[in-house]
């Protein structure tokens, strides 16, 4: 066997060993995120039953002990912002992905549960958003805009809770959510303090849907989950 | 499917070969080629240096040369004019005195004429060397190559070539370039995969260029052709690796890819048109099998990479643009990215970039290595690192539409 001939042979199992090194790191650094996500959900879940637990002993005066919801709305903020480049870095189908996306949608849930609770109890007063958007290809042309605008208002007013839902995540929860809300499949879809709304056409009308004096420019109270 | 898939093939080619070459570089083969010493015999060297309008830069070619370590019987040097319109004729003129130079002035007829207008009057040299009259030899490069023809079967001996004093990005830009081909073509050469003897001093075997019937037109790459033709009749080609020489480079992006569009359309028509027998002929085994079909991938590849780039920038572009319309512009020049490691972008494409780009730099310092040119690699390297990947598919793209549409461009 020639010189070259033997090179040849050894550069194409040191290339084939290089690439598959490239996958395997890119592989396990996303398996990593996943179970990064993974983590964090878990202690989101413990923290979440740790507020409801604190709600249902002190159910007389909770507001004053009631300390780790601020705290918990934006680990979840944190979570959605993970969640949404795991999407992107792994696909919408992945099936990792969706597990984590299913259990984050439960726990944006309670915490709009938890939030409305708060609100009635404790006469707290941050406006609510519900998104609703759609991942099918083709269903929801301003649904990014929609979620940039969402995230533009979230920076701006910091006291706006915003919780978005991928409309056809298979989840009971969310359905359930969906028919209470009485939301059609048209995108992207709005509740803003009860009252429903559909499609997006620019940032002025979007913020318009608020009631007067809702949205407060600065506050202590950065309590909001980001949009998708 | 993703657009970006098409570069993988193209990657997994370019770490392919480099790994190939670098294999080839570390071996025992190339350990022995680089540890050769000094020529001690002295053939008699022509050495010719075509001119055509080099008033500022000829001088400098003749004095380096009248400086070379080399008895001065031994060496000749032809200065041709090739139909200067400037006053390369008045300085070639100052050498009239110098007993080693002989200048001869014709009608301008191109490069090739020019040096078989000089190989005329080379008498009996042995060795026929061609230098570019904006290029500059180091002390001892004659040596180091003289070297090499040692071995009956070497027919050509290419030197190593640097940027003259770059100063510029630009210049920094091709000065990387130039010493990663230092490594480049020492290790193709131990394969006998060159097929390019450069216009900045390379020496022939007279009896061979006499055989090949000297340089002939050849879609103005004549180093080029005639480097393919030694190697379609069986001859080798050798890099002396410490055989320094130092030349002039284009100072503004514009002459570059002019030169560049002529130095890729002279390989394209030249593979394509006349040496199209070379390729994939196992006969000339690395040349045939991988140099030549691999230098026509690094050119469609090169476009190709660029334009799934472009794609990428612009497709990206225009969703931001759509999607940041009407909010604030206070709010959308705020940078927001989050820190730490979740959010590192690093992909399947990022990486091998990475690993090919690796494998260049490692060429770039060995290149440095081998040939101890002197200067500051990193900064050639920045610059080679920011500018390179802008400038280069510019003239890809011209040499594929000129052979595409048959344009013929003037050499300057």
């Amino acid at each position: 066997m020639s010189l070259a001939t033997r090179n040849a042979l050894i550069a194409l199992a040191v290339t084939i060993v290089v690439v598959g090194t490239v996958i395997y790191a890119v592989n396990y650094l996303d398996q990593r995120r996943v179970a990064n996500l993974s983590s964090i959900q878990d202690q989101l879940a413990t923290d979440t039953l740790s507020v409801e637990t604190q709600f249902a002993l002190l159910e007389e005066a909770p507001c004053e002990y009631i300390t780790e919801s601020n705290t918990l709305s934006a680990t979840l903020a944190d979570l959605g912002a993970r969640l949404v480049f795991a999407e992107e870095r792994l696909g919408a189908t992945d099936p990792q992905v969706l597990r984590l996306k299913k259990q984050y949608t439960l726990l944006q849930i309670r915490d709009y549960l938890l939030t409305k609770r708060l609100a009635r109890v404790c006469e707290a007063d941050s406006p609510v958003a519900l998104y609703f958007y759609s991942n099918v290809p083709g269903s929801c042309a301003d649904c990014n805009r929609a979620s940039y605008a969402l995230s533009y208002l979230h920076e701006t007013y910091p006291n706006l809770r915003v919780y978005s839902f991928d409309y056809n995540l298979d989840l009971g929860a969310l359905k359930t959510l969906i028919a209470m809300e009485k939301i059609r499949s048209e995108f992207p879809a709005f509740v803003i303090e009860g009252k429903r709304s559909y499609g997006f056409t620019s940032l002025d009308v979007l913020e318009k849907e608020f009631p007067k004096g809702a949205l407060v420019a600065s506050t202590t109270a950065s309590t909001t989950q980001k949009s998708r | 499917m993703q657009i970006e898939y098409i570069a993988y093939p193209f990657l997994f080619i370019a770490i392919y070969f480099e790994i190939f070459l670098l294999l080839t570089f570390l071996g025992s083969h190339g350990r022995t080629s680089r540890a050769r010493a000094l020529a001690t015999h002295t053939p008699k060297v022509a050495i010719i240096v075509p001119c055509w309008n080099e008033e500022t830069t000829v001088a400098g070619t003749v004095h380096s040369l009248l400086a070379l370590d080399y008895p001065a019987d031994r060496l000749q040097i032809i200065l041709v004019d090739d139909g200067s319109t400037d006053g390369t004729g008045a300085a070639m003129a100052q050498f009239d005195t110098e007993p080693r130079v002989l200048v001869l002035r014709k009608e301008n007829g191109g490069k090739h004429t020019a040096i078989n207008a000089g190989i005329e009057l080379a008498g009996d040299a042995d060795i026929i060397g061609c230098l570019d009259a904006d290029s500059f030899v180091d002390r001892t490069a004659l040596r180091e190559m003289i070297a090499y023809f040692d071995d009956a079967k070497v027919a050509a001996v290419t030197p190593a070539m640097s940027v003259n004093n770059p100063r510029t990005a630009l210049e920094r830009m091709q000065n990387a370039e130039y010493i990663f081909g230092i490594g480049w073509r020492h290790a193709l050469a131990l394969v006998n995969g060159i097929f390019v003897t450069p216009g900045p001093f390379s020496l022939y075997r007279r009896s061979v260029v006499d055989e090949l019937g000297g340089f002939r037109y050849a879609h103005q790459a004549e180093d080029m052709e005639m480097a393919l033709r030694m190697q379609r009749h069986g001859w080798h080609i050798e890099n002396a690796p410490r055989a320094r020489v130092y030349t002039k480079v284009p100072r503004n992006v514009f002459r570059l890819i002019k030169q560049r569009t002529r130095w890729t359309t002279g390989f394209l028509r030249n593979v394509l048109l006349d040496y199209r027998d070379l390729v994939g002929n196992p006969k000339h085994k690395v040349l045939g099998l991988m140099v030549l079909p691999f230098g026509f991938l690094a050119v469609s590849g090169g476009i190709m990479l660029f334009c799934v780039a472009v794609f990428m920038t612009a497709k990206q572009l225009v969703t931001t643009v759509a999607t940041v319309n009407g909010v604030p512009l206070s709010y959308v020049l705020t940078p927001h990215f989050s820190l730490g490691w979740f959010y590192v972008p690093i992909t399947f494409l990022v990486l091998l970039g990475l690993v090919a780009s690796v494998f260049s730099i490692t060429f770039m310092v060995l290149g440095k290595r081998i040939s101890g040119t002197p200067g500051n690699l990193w900064l050639d390297m920045l610059a080679y690192c920011l500018l390179y990947g802008l400038v280069a598919p510019w003239w890809l793209l011209r040499a594929v539409m000129d052979v595409a549409f048959g344009t013929r461009r003037s050499w300057r």
